[in-house]
């Protein structure tokens, strides 16, 4: 079932890379960046389940928080820009 | 057993937010699209996750990757979706008449 769960995470991770790569405006961009954030701390969840050991959770945490402040910052930078 | 079920369903979500994020025709309907579903997906895999470990800092960790997702996700969305809508704006010229225009 967690093999399942990687394949649907892969797929996913393969729209938000074509949305990170092709969007036609920067806020596609930061969609693109935030979804594949989400694929990598949902893999990590699955990886712990897999596994049996947590050593990389603490990763998830850092990295939800880094997307937080990575979309806050390109927001005030859209916003500046008049892009 | 049920906490892989949760990881699949959230994988699931995160699938369906892709595909929206691909398909939809503009960029608010991308953003709605990636927040509703990829926070519920988030959520559930990490709660299945939970449920299955059993040490605690691993639960710890992932309640609280879960929980700060909760709330951090959608103030970004409302940062970005409201840039954005006043970026379209200016690139309209100004004034515009959406109803919008007096709330952002």
């Amino acid at each position: 079932m967690t093999a399942a769960a990687f394949v649907l995470l892969a797929l996913a991770a393969c729209g938000f890379g074509y949305r990170l790569v092709f969007g036609p405006s920067l806020t596609d961009r930061v969609l693109g960046v935030d979804g594949l954030i989400v694929v990598g701390v949902c893999s990590l969840a699955v990886r712990a389940m897999q596994t049996g050991e947590g050593a990389f959770l603490p990763v998830a945490v850092v990295a939800t928080l880094v997307g937080f402040v990575g979309t806050g910052i390109v927001a005030r930078f859209i916003e500046g820009s008049g892009q | 057993m049920i906490g892989p079920g949760l990881a699949l369903f959230g994988a699931l979500l995160t699938l369906l937010a892709a595909v929206g994020v691909v398909r939809f025709p503009d960029v608010l309907a991308r953003m709605h699209a990636l927040t509703k579903a990829s926070t519920v997906g988030m959520v559930l895999a990490l709660v299945g996750a939970a449920i299955t470990l059993d040490h605690p800092n691993d639960v710890t960790s992932l309640l609280l990757a879960a929980a700060l997702q909760v709330l951090t996700l959608p103030v970004g969305a409302n940062l970005l979706s409201r840039a954005t809508f006043r970026a379209q704006q200016e690139a309209r010229g100004g004034v515009t008449g959406d109803s919008q225009d007096p709330v952002l």
